[in-house]
């Protein structure tokens, strides 16, 4: 009985997922489709796990959907007033309402398990490779690679009149994050100013940035991905631009991270003093708003 | 229920009622309180229901159309949401169910003749009154609230958000907090001292439970929002640091507070909910409720249970695994109890004689949407599964399909379960139907696509997206237009109600509908069971 | 009989009063609950909030652990903020010591406070302090520069506990912030720049 439930079970996962992985994004880019209606195709170990966790709860949940469903219909069809005209008096049956306190019980343990296993999973930080530091802004995100050289550099979106053929609206970054595949990477966010969330779908990484502190997790990208660009929206409201302010990976290979570190130190190699209070103005102006700009000069 | 009937005798001196001013203005009467609190609420709707009615349409297609004007547009997004969520939570759905619903029928339920502190009930509907003009006024002072119902700091501190709208708001939260913390207090003491001889607790019809739950939620919860507001308030303007973490506060204290209270509040807008469907299906199926004790203690159970899980609002703002574990495990609890009742309302119906008149179709509505949003609910409750799904459009479906559409369904089907009651008249059944069914459509088409758009990685409070979206926005837009047109059609019905409903019957609804409201007439006297009825024989499982 | 009985009435006030002292012991509890949260961090070390005591344990182990330093610095402060070193390696129960730099930048002299937590967060308990520049505040005159120390231990009982376990680097991070009262003035300049969503209404 328990076999077969999971036969069907893993066959409908199977179903799921493939029906899902059809609605990948473009070539050489990681974000979801049009029409998508399943989670983005998963680039770490941690959201392959939570695909395929999300795919179990699905089958459950719609077996508990279709079962519900099922005897609404039942008792609409067979227990309206002119197929039974003469109502039961029944009120109890402590049989019934035992089976339906227990077998929930025992649904939502099933459910559990694997839940906190995956929960541990995602949170038990192995030995990290290289540490990449996020700093939330209102409204761009700010990089730093205290491993790899020290450097730092900013990410903007690109307005949509400055975007070139191909550049998704939206979620195009002026500096890319450069990450290697493979390779286990620190995560340490923290903001400058308002909560912001750092959330990278399909790498299930999804983690607030507050003022005051710093949050860590990690991630590991698939190798299949190296060369493709991996997309994410900050997830928590962080006022006037809280939706443009994308997150863009650059996933390549470990030889391409090296030489490209070596770039960067030159390209973002500057000692200004880390006050990026003239970046509100730049990130606002961005996001076309001279007109407040305008209007709070005036003022 | 012999005695029930006495109240007619006394029917002869019970409609003196006084003049319209006094009447409506200065009312110390529970139905007339009920029945202002009613169109306080469905005016709070229409305003509420327009706006996400506007962000509907802004999102129906990517790119911006009608908010071009740059950020204080974009600002003007985020107050229509947030206002849009105070408006829904505290001054549609409270005020009906619990205002409402609870100031008309608690006393008749319970054989009571009013509530047992008649100018506390006014003081509460004109409290609630006040908060909802500042709440509108706030919008339109400087820039507005856009931070969202949960007003995290520090982005709703005075520097990223100053001005005063932020805190007309918090005083609009606190009038609002005060009226439902005094309506429950008022609620508490009718159910405890005020039944007719007879009625014990456990003979009282679950609506009334479901008012008493709530009640107690109420008092427990409010105070800690209003206690967290007035730190906010004077982090604002008088220099405290409660939540800045430039002089030693902590930004994720006050997500700790508002979630302490944030989380039973969802369940102070669904238990009314509960109880109402309750009275309704047993009353349509011609039968007692069954399970009922189950059905009682499981709403204490619920109620209990909903303040010790309000985190798993936050697994990412960085709490510590085993906290997010505790957490986990906490909410999947609360399926069980939420189990039983979907399953006694089964069984409640199963062998039943079921006549679908309108009300009772929303009843069924309501058991289909609370069980889609329910599992969408265990999907949520999983820290691990939370990683992708914070902050998405499915968080958005889920709580519009199980908290706010649902109690949405059953404030409709308690209009028109009890509109002959209230009014003295009687809607039209087939306009009803048509509505009920304009409306079922609607909904779900508008908020299932957003199940997908939420998987898909949308995130939630942007007023564009990417394009990747557009087709499951443009369907949920569809959605919201029949929406609209089946909301439009409802207040057709009322008003073909009140100007030329037939005249309805003490209780139009027969031999199902048990409770003491049915022995009175309709509409219901000025003053009802001022002689209480004798209640000691009436069964307990109803 | 229409009116309710004396006896009634004083037991309505009676229950009133009953639920209004809940109201004002919730209140009462959402007001405690700010001390209490922070006792409640500094105990279980909820949120990564490091312990404090007085010295390291007598006896070090010889398990080799690593503690990297992480510096912020608030916008609306002039400073130049960085550890001197990337990271230490130490062992558990080891006495470390480190140092932070900080740069007045600005043209007059300026009091700042830090913030701090450790990560991964759930490791908070056993990260213990001994003496940090954070317990006070800082003045730095204009153009001054300090090195600041921090010395600390790692408590060899993270290896006892199962979620700790596998953890064998710790993150250490400041934030530094203008103290309140002294910068009203640059507060309120940031105030105009965030202020886009002021239109003006």
């Amino acid at each position: 009985m328990r076999n077969k439930f999971m036969t069907f079970g893993l066959a409908l996962i199977g179903a799921v997922v493939s029906f899902g992985s059809a609605f990948a994004g473009p070539a050489g880019e990681v974000r979801s489709a049009p029409w998508q209606m399943w989670l983005q195709e998963p680039a770490s170990p941690t959201a392959e796990r939570i695909v395929a966790f999300n795919a179990q709860l699905l089958v459950i949940e719609t077996l508990i959907v279709i079962f519900v469903l099922g005897l609404m219909a039942y008792i609409a069809v067979r227990f309206n007033a002119k197929r039974n005209p003469v109502p039961s008096k029944t009120t109890h049956h402590t049989m019934l309402e035992v089976v339906w306190t227990v077998v929930p019980i025992l649904i939502l343990v099933g459910i559990a398990v694997p839940s906190l296993k995956h929960l541990y999973f995602a949170d038990s930080i192995p030995e990290a490779d290289m540490t990449l530091k996020v700093t939330g802004n209102q409204w761009y995100w700010t990089y730093n690679y205290p491993d790899n050289g020290d450097f730092t550099f900013d990410s903007l979106m690109i307005p949509e009149d400055e975007l070139k053929a191909g550049q998704p609206r939206l979620l195009t970054v002026d500096n890319k994050v450069v990450l290697p595949v493979e390779t286990n990477i620190r995560l340490l966010l923290t903001s400058n100013d308002v909560n912001h969330n750092w959330a990278l779908p399909s790498l299930s990484v999804k983690l607030d940035t507050i003022p005051g502190r710093i949050n860590e997790t990690w991630t590991r990208i698939h190798e299949k991905y190296a060369g493709k660009t991996i997309y994410g929206m900050c997830s928590e409201l962080c006022g006037v631009n809280h939706g443009f302010m994308p997150i863009a990976i650059l996933a390549v290979s470990k030889e391409e991270f090296e030489a490209w570190t070596k770039q960067a130190q030159q390209t973002f190699a500057s000692d200004a003093p880390p006050v990026p209070m003239t970046r509100d103005i730049a990130a606002i102006d961005n996001v076309e708003t001279v007109r407040v700009a305008d209007a709070s000069a005036a003022r | 229920m012999a005695n029930a009937a006495d109240a007619h005798a006394h029917d002869d001196h019970g409609d003196h009622y006084p003049g319209f001013f006094s009447r409506w203005f200065c009312s110390t009467n529970h139905k007339d309180i009920g029945t202002v609190y009613m169109f306080v609420s469905m005016f709070a709707a229409l305003v509420g229901g327009g706006m996400s009615w506007f962000m509907r349409l802004e999102l129906a297609e990517p790119g911006l159309q009608y908010l071009t004007g740059g950020a204080p547009d974009m600002q003007f997004y985020n107050v229509l949401l947030t206002a849009h969520g105070f408006l829904m939570v505290f001054f549609v759905v409270m005020p009906a169910l619990i205002g409402g619903f609870g100031n008309w029928f608690v006393p008749l339920m319970i054989g009571a003749p009013d509530m047992a502190f008649p100018r506390m009930n006014n003081i509460s509907l004109w409290l609630l009154i006040a908060g909802l003009a500042l709440l509108l006024i706030s919008a339109f002072v400087g820039s507005g609230v856009g931070t969202g119902w949960t007003v995290y700091p520090p982005l709703s501190s005075s520097i990223y958000h100053p001005g005063a709208a932020v805190d007309f708001g918090i005083l609009s939260l606190h009038l609002a907090g005060a009226s439902s913390i005094l309506g429950a207090i008022n609620f508490i003491v009718t159910i405890f001292n005020m039944r007719a001889p007879g009625m014990t607790l456990h003979k009282m019809p679950l609506f009334v439970w479901s008012i008493l739950v709530t009640a107690f939620l109420l008092l427990l919860a409010l105070p800690v929002l209003a206690g967290a507001l007035t730190m906010l308030l004077t982090d604002r303007n008088f220099g405290t640091a409660f939540f800045d973490p430039a002089a030693g506060g902590d930004p994720v204290l006050w997500q700790h507070l508002f979630w302490f209270f944030g989380h039973p509040e969802v369940y102070i807008i669904i238990l009314p909910a509960f109880g109402l469907i309750s009275q309704i299906v047993s009353t349509f199926s011609k039968k007692p409720v069954f399970g009922y004790l189950g059905m009682a203690y499981a709403m204490v159970a619920i109620g209990v249970v909903g303040f010790v899980v309000w985190a798993h609002h936050m697994y990412t703002v960085g709490l510590d695994v085993d906290t997010r574990a505790y957490f986990t495990a906490a909410t999947l609890v609360i399926a069980v109890p939420t189990g039983v009742k979907i399953f006694s309302w089964l069984a409640t119906m199963w062998g039943g004689s079921i006549e679908f008149k309108t009300p009772m179709l929303y009843a069924f509505g309501f058991i289909f949407l609370f069980v889609m949003g329910g599992v969408t609910g265990v999907t949520l409750a999983n820290s691990s599964a939370d990683l992708v799904f914070h902050d998405t459009y499915f968080v958005v479906a889920h709580f519009h399909y199980v908290m706010a559409i649902a109690a949405i369904f059953a404030m409709f089907a308690g209009w028109y379960y009890w509109i002959g009651k209230m009014s003295g008249k009687q809607y039209n059944e087939t306009l009803g139907k048509i509505q009920f069914w304009m409306f079922f459509v609607g909904v779900n088409i508008l908020f299932f696509p957003q199940h997908f758009a939420g998987l898909a990685g949308m995130p939630r409070r942007i007023p564009d997206y990417p394009d990747a979206y557009a087709g499951w926005n443009y369907v949920s837009s569809v959605g919201a237009l029949i929406t609209a047109v089946g909301t439009m059609l409802f207040f057709w019905i009322l008003y073909r109600t009140y100007a030329a409903g037939t005249k309805a019957e003490q209780n139009p609804w027969g031999e199902g509908a048990t409770t003491l409201e049915w022995h009175v007439p309709s509409p219901a006297p000025f003053h009802t069971f001022e002689d209480q009825p004798d209640m000691s024989g009436k069964q307990p499982a109803e | 009989m229409a009116k309710p009985q004396q006896k009634d009435a004083r037991r309505n006030v009676r229950t009133a009063l009953a639920c209004a002292s809940l109201v004002a012991g919730m209140v009462g509890l959402a007001y405690a609950s700010v001390p209490l949260y922070k006792l409640f961090c500094q105990v279980t070390g909820l949120g990564g909030t490091p312990g404090i005591e007085a010295a390291a344990p007598e006896q070090a182990t010889d398990i080799d652990f690593t503690v990297r330093f992480d510096a912020n610095i608030n916008p609306t402060l002039p400073w130049t903020f960085k550890p001197v070193q990337r990271a230490v390696n130490l062992k558990l129960g080891e006495e470390g010591l480190a140092f932070y730099t900080a740069t007045n930048n600005s043209d007059h002299p300026i009091t700042g406070t830090a913030t701090f937590n450790v990560t991964p967060l759930k490791i908070g308990q056993y990260f213990v302090k001994i003496d940090c520049f954070c317990f006070t505040e800082q003045t730095l005159q204009p153009g001054e520069t300090v090195d600041m120390p921090v010395t600390f231990y790692v408590d060899p009982e993270i290896r006892q506990d199962r979620s700790t376990e596998e953890v064998t680097t710790i993150t250490l991070s400041y934030t530094f912030y203008p103290k309140k009262s002294e910068t009203d003035g640059q507060v309120s300049a940031l105030k105009q720049k965030s202020t886009p969503v002021d239109i003006g209404g």
